[in-house]
């Protein structure tokens, strides 16, 4: 059991200044692990402000943690020599979510291909290197003759996230964290492209971290689930009894405004914070106090810990806190393996 | 081709739209962003426009309000806002028409708020053109009602949009829309940046004014499930045209059109874990849209007639239009399909001379 | 305003010339402002085969004659052909310009990337000295610089002294636009490709900085070409050469518009017009190229 990446009491504030700006503790205690095998989907959920895209930036090294620590096979990631972090490089790498700006304008889009394939050595001739791009994109679904030596304006959005895949493919990394992938494709095309990471993940032996505001799609492909809010955990586990009997009110909030295309299935009515939870303060106590119908007095005092409701799944909320503490584990120690989720599955 | 006379009753329908043409004049020639479309609004309706990116809702949008500029052009069609053709209006009565009697939310439009104006500035600034007549404590009181009534605390008049979150300045943009009480509204994708919490709470917000106001609302967007909850009928896009138009549960419960199909198949469930299916193929080209049926490359029951001739949005069951020749004519079919969705099924009102005048199968 | 998805054919692989030919009739500024240079250029190479070296020394010719069929552009007071100086003299002055224009575009560049791309240390030593050196005032300067090495500077000379100030503007440009690329998606990609930071400051970066490159290029020439030139008209500058601000310092000098010798002093100042608007309409041109906004056809 090796640990490939670890978050380990991770904590990000923004904007502290020389005169008193307002500091966002954009994450807050965060720590979770993604073991190298077996090859696993877990998603994070959250709304904007959550954390989700601040968490992104944290484990892939774009900005370094306020507090805590993360690390690649045990090492800390600010302290790799300049070998290990190509060796980091190699094995975790990124889908963005905007498939437009991450092309280069200037190049055709064979150059995002033709970068990682120079510079992480993966072939050792021309005609060897096409032969692999040509492999990866006929692996997610796109005709070479199509793509290749096209611009990235002669491309749809979709096809452009179906590279991107492809890109992941060719490097053969350990861990993709997508943030985001689908949010800015046609709905016809996010079946597919969310299809080709569920089959990099199962054929290929590659794990996912699927960062998204969707819970279903999260839903559809994850074995497990994090939500996240204002920073915090707010609920994790299982992706199963997660979104078919959430624990966390805001979880229920928000799978119950989740607009279904089933115009007999209304939104569920919506229900009012309680007296108390409408005198909540942002300063102390539960960060979803202000909105919870069912605030309670000690949770105006204390943020919540994550409370072990079953082997499977925690939750921040005292209205369970007659189940045991989660203290000092990574959230991954509540999380399915994925063989259980394959035998669950369709 | 075009056939101006109205297909209604005055007074049933407050909007029609009768085969409207919007094109797109690039240097390789003309994008068709809009390519024959028809539908008709009752007052009080919500009617639902939804497509991908490239299907011409937006465009639709923004023609109802005479607002394509070059190198958009519209092309051919009328525009009837209770009997007037708004094509043929002289710009300074159409500049009466925006926000008067039409009013549009659109995508984004809480980023289009001017950051160095006051809330209470910009309402007011959008009535230049109108005549309100207010003076100024009239004006406040106004101000204050409208904020009021898109559920914004009074105090908001006062502030900047970078004080507001966005759930707020998505209000305040609602309460500019319907401050002269339009008859109706259009709402391009006003939740689209929102969260799915705020969302709810916007889309009811919109739901309670479009009820007080007893107006009609267009919301176009790609969400399936936002329409499901929102909408009264419900016109699914595709390159340009409206491949289906049918009240939104017989939409969801039975589609017709094979794209339909498929894009309600393509949505995740949040019941169980199944199969992730996409609809194969690449989205239609508006630049050489090939001849015949525009979806056909990619439709699991494309016949050989669909590769050559263009199906027609026609009424085949009751209440329900479809562009697909899968379907027999049913018995009211007419060359535009505007008829075909009127909620009460009053095919009875449908003159049945047009059927021999014009033949459905010939090609346009 | 929404624009529609179109699904383009591949581009016809034409030669990079031939597009770029097909390209100017888009933005007909830089075309005419090509047109205006090529010009002069064309003049210079062209003038000498007409047009003898010796007609531009003193002595040559009768002095302070008309325009005539023999004498076209007419004499000074001290017998120089005035058609002779205006062929030889420009392409000095263009010389003076280019070298101004190829200093200050290469060191802005490295000190516009280094700074933009790294930052830290390098950014607040390197722009700072940018900063500095530009509330200086330049042709105070230049003039100190002149004075200092009177005697008989050669153009050469003159051309790095007015290349001194010319490398700030370019700086600052090119780190604004770096600034703004650092962040794209697409950077970071490179980064998570394995590229290092000089590789994609070559790589990803640059080929985006094209425009602005020769945006920055140009500016730099127009501004070492007003600066030799004012420096000239006062007498600062290469004494033996006619360049067109040396013309205008000795045709005033020789007090030549009270003398209505109008035919000294008007045509390096049309040269120098039609050189100023020239390089302005290519700036102008390839900010529509930058800024497709900016552009008046679809």
């Amino acid at each position: 059991m090796t640990v490939l990446l670890e978050a380990h009491h991770v904590s990000k504030v923004y904007g502290s200044g020389l005169f008193k700006r307002e500091t966002n503790l954009a994450l807050d205690d965060f720590s979770m692990r993604i073991e190298t095998e077996p090859a696993s989907i877990t998603a994070v959920v959250g709304e904007s402000g959550s954390g989700k895209t601040t968490l992104a930036r944290v484990l892939l090294g774009e900005t370094g943690p306020t507090s805590g620590e993360i690390r690649f096979l045990g090492k800390d990631l600010t302290t790799l020599s300049r070998q290990e972090r190509k060796a980091f490089r190699r094995d975790v790498q990124v889908i963005f979510q905007d498939p437009y700006e991450v092309y280069n304008p200037f190049y055709r889009v064979d150059h995002v291909l033709e970068t990682p394939i120079l510079k992480f050595g993966l072939a050792t001739s021309k005609a060897q290197a096409r032969d692999l791009m040509v492999e990866v994109l006929s692996a997610v679904g796109l005709r070479p003759e199509e793509t290749l030596g096209r611009y990235p304006h002669q491309l749809s959005g979709g096809q452009r996230q179906r590279i991107m895949v492809a890109r992941a493919l060719l490097v053969r990394p350990r861990l993709i964290i997508a943030d985001e992938p689908v949010s800015m494709v046609d709905a016809s095309l996010r079946a597919t492209i969310l299809d080709s990471l569920r089959t990099l993940t199962r054929e290929f032996g590659v794990s996912l971290i699927y960062i998204t505001h969707d819970l279903i799609t999260a839903y559809q492909i994850s074995d497990n689930i994090v939500v996240l809010y204002r920073g915090s955990v707010a609920e994790a586990g299982a992706a199963e009894p997660i979104v078919q009997a959430p624990e966390h009110p805001y979880t229920q909030l928000l799978i119950g405004s989740i607009p279904q295309p089933d115009p007999d299935r209304m939104w569920s009515p919506e229900q009012e914070p309680s007296t108390i939870g409408r005198s909540a303060t942002r300063i102390s106590g539960c960060k979803f106090a202000s909105r919870c119908p069912h605030a309670m007095e000690m949770c105006l005092e204390q943020h919540p810990p994550l409370y072990q409701t079953e082997p499977n799944r925690v939750a921040a909320c005292y209205l369970y806190r007659d189940a045991p503490v989660l203290s000092v584990a990574p959230l991954d120690s509540v999380f399915v393996s994925p063989e259980t989720t394959e035998a669950a599955a369709d | 081709m075009t056939d101006s006379r109205p297909t209604s009753q005055p007074g049933e329908t407050i909007l029609e739209v009768h085969d409207l043409h919007v094109y797109y004049y690039t240097s390789r020639g003309p994008a068709k962003a809009v390519n024959g479309v028809s539908f008709s609004l009752r007052p009080g309706e919500t009617l639902g426009l939804v497509g991908e990116s490239g299907s011409g809702k937006s465009t639709i949008a923004l023609s109802l309000l005479r607002m394509i500029k070059p190198p958009g052009r519209i092309e051919q069609g009328q525009i009837l806002l209770g009997g007037r053709d708004l094509l043929s209006l002289p710009e300074e009565a159409m500049r009466l028409v925006r926000l008067g009697e039409i009013a549009m939310v659109a995508q984004g439009a809480m980023n289009s708020l001017n950051p160095v104006m006051r809330i209470r500035d910009q309402i007011v600034d959008s009535w230049k053109d109108h005549k309100t007549g207010y003076d100024r404590t009239e004006t406040e009181d106004r101000v204050a009602d409208l904020l009021r009534w898109v559920g914004l605390r009074p105090e908001v008049a006062r502030m900047y949009p970078h004080e507001l979150s966005g759930g707020m300045k998505q209000r305040a943009v609602i309460a500019i829309a319907i401050s002269l009480r339009p008859k109706v509204i259009i709402a391009d994708e006003p939740t689209s940046a929102l969260d799915v919490v705020v969302q709810r709470q916007i889309m009811t917000t919109l739901r309670r004014v479009q009820a007080d106001l007893g107006a009609a609302v267009i919301l176009i967007g790609h969400d399936m499930g936002l329409m499901a909850q929102s909408v009264d009928r419900l016109g699914v896009m595709y390159a340009g045209e409206i491949a289906e138009l049918s009240p939104v549960r017989d939409l969801f419960k039975d589609p017709l059109h094979p794209y339909s199909k498929l894009l309600i198949a393509s949505l995740p469930s949040i019941d169980h874990k199944g199969s992730l299916r996409g609809i194969p193929g690449l989205p239609p080209s508006l630049l050489t849209p090939l001849p015949g049926c525009p979806f056909h490359p990619r439709c699991p029951d494309a016949m050989s007639r669909c590769r050559v001739e263009m199906p027609l949005l026609e009424l085949k069951r009751a209440n329900r239009a479809v562009a697909c020749h899968l379907y027999k004519d049913g018995e009211a079919a007419r060359r535009q399909g505007g008829k075909g969705d009127k909620g009460n099924g009053d095919r009875s009102s449908s003159p049945p001379s047009r059927l021999a005048a014009s033949p459905p199968e010939s090609a346009p | 305003m929404a624009t529609p998805v179109v699904q383009s054919e591949s581009q016809t692989e034409r030669g990079w010339l031939s597009r770029g030919f097909h390209a100017l009739r888009d933005y007909p500024m830089l075309a005419a402002g090509l047109v205006l240079i090529l010009a002069i250029v064309a003049m210079s190479v062209i003038g000498p085969l007409f047009v003898e070296r010796d007609w531009v020394n003193v002595g040559y010719a009768m002095p302070d004659q008309k325009p005539s069929r023999e004498y076209l552009l007419g004499t000074d007071t001290v017998g120089r052909q005035l058609l002779a100086i205006i062929i030889y003299g420009t392409p000095l002055t263009l010389k003076i310009g280019l070298i101004a224009g190829g200093i200050g575009l290469s060191v802005g560049m490295l000190f516009g990337l280094v700074s933009g791309y790294y930052g830290g240390i390098w950014d607040h030593v390197l722009r700072g000295a940018a900063d500095a050196f530009l509330t200086i005032p330049g042709l105070l300067v230049l003039v100190v610089i002149a004075t200092t090495l009177q005697g008989g500077i050669s153009v050469t000379t003159q051309a790095l002294v007015v290349s001194a100030l010319a490398w700030m503007y370019p700086t600052r440009t090119i780190r604004s636009q770096v600034l703004s690329i650092r962040e794209r998606s697409y950077v970071q990609l490179a980064r998570f490709s394995g590229m290092n930071g000089f590789e994609i400051i070559v790589k990803e970066i640059l080929p985006n900085l094209l425009p602005y490159l020769a945006a920055s290029f140009v500016g730099a020439v127009s501004a070492g070409i007003l600066a030799s030139i004012g420096l000239e008209a006062l007498g600062l500058g290469p004494q033996n050469e006619p360049t067109l601000g040396m013309t205008i310092y000795w045709s005033m000098y020789y007090t030549s518009i009270l003398r209505n010798l109008w035919w000294w002093w008007a045509p390096p100042i049309v040269v120098i017009v039609i050189i100023f608007t020239g390089l302005f309409l290519i700036s102008a041109g390839l900010d529509q190229v930058a800024n497709p906004r900016l552009r008046n056809r679809i």
